[in-house]
């Protein structure tokens, strides 16, 4: 391998490992709260309509996780933009 | 690959010119950057969901308006809360 080839292998396998390790906080995060939501008295098997449940919740949690990340990004732009204002 | 899943090993790394490794050391002061504004949304959405989507069962997957406004106001408070509290901090350290 070249300088290039070993530089572009870092980045692709830490970008890797970082996405793979998001990944999981993201899932888990989705099951502990969607179970909480979904599930409050778990039967002898998951109910046709704990699944609806589950599945709205995974999604609309996804949305959520989305719209928070934007509107947090454009904070910190913004407070980046005022810094020196304030303290 | 080796146990770590990594594939360049320590002869690799020497290989690499001034210019790639200084291209690497901002590439990973931005992942670094790009994992903490991560982390803290995650911390966010766990924060904001449970004040913005109501308890109960979840019906839909998409966000009703009003809980798009909810979520959008729930990060702006929470950091003007932050920023209060820092701003507080330092006016009884004088």
């Amino acid at each position: 391998m070249d300088s290039d080839s070993v530089k572009k292998t870092i980045m692709k396998e830490a970008l890797q490992a970082t996405n793979t390790a998001e990944a999981q906080v993201l899932i888990q995060n989705i099951n502990e709260t969607c179970f909480e939501r979904c599930v409050p008295k778990p039967g002898s098997s998951l109910s046709s309509g704990e699944q609806t449940c589950l599945k709205a919740c995974m999604e609309k949690y996804m949305a959520a996780w989305n719209q928070i990340n934007t509107a947090y990004v454009r904070r910190i732009q913004q407070e980046v933009g005022n810094q020196g204002q304030g303290f | 690959m080796s146990s770590s899943g990594f594939s360049v090993d320590e002869a690799d790394l020497e290989k690499l010119s001034p210019a790639d490794k200084a291209e690497l050391r901002q590439f990973f002061a931005n992942e670094t950057q790009r994992s903490r504004i991560r982390a803290q949304t995650h911390e966010l959405t766990g924060v904001c969901w449970t004040k913005c989507v109501p308890a109960g069962t979840v019906k839909s997957g998409a966000l009703a308006s009003g809980e798009q406004t909810c979520l959008a106001n729930c990060v702006d408070r929470f950091m003007d809360a932050n920023l209060a509290t820092l701003k507080h901090l330092s006016s009884m350290r004088k």
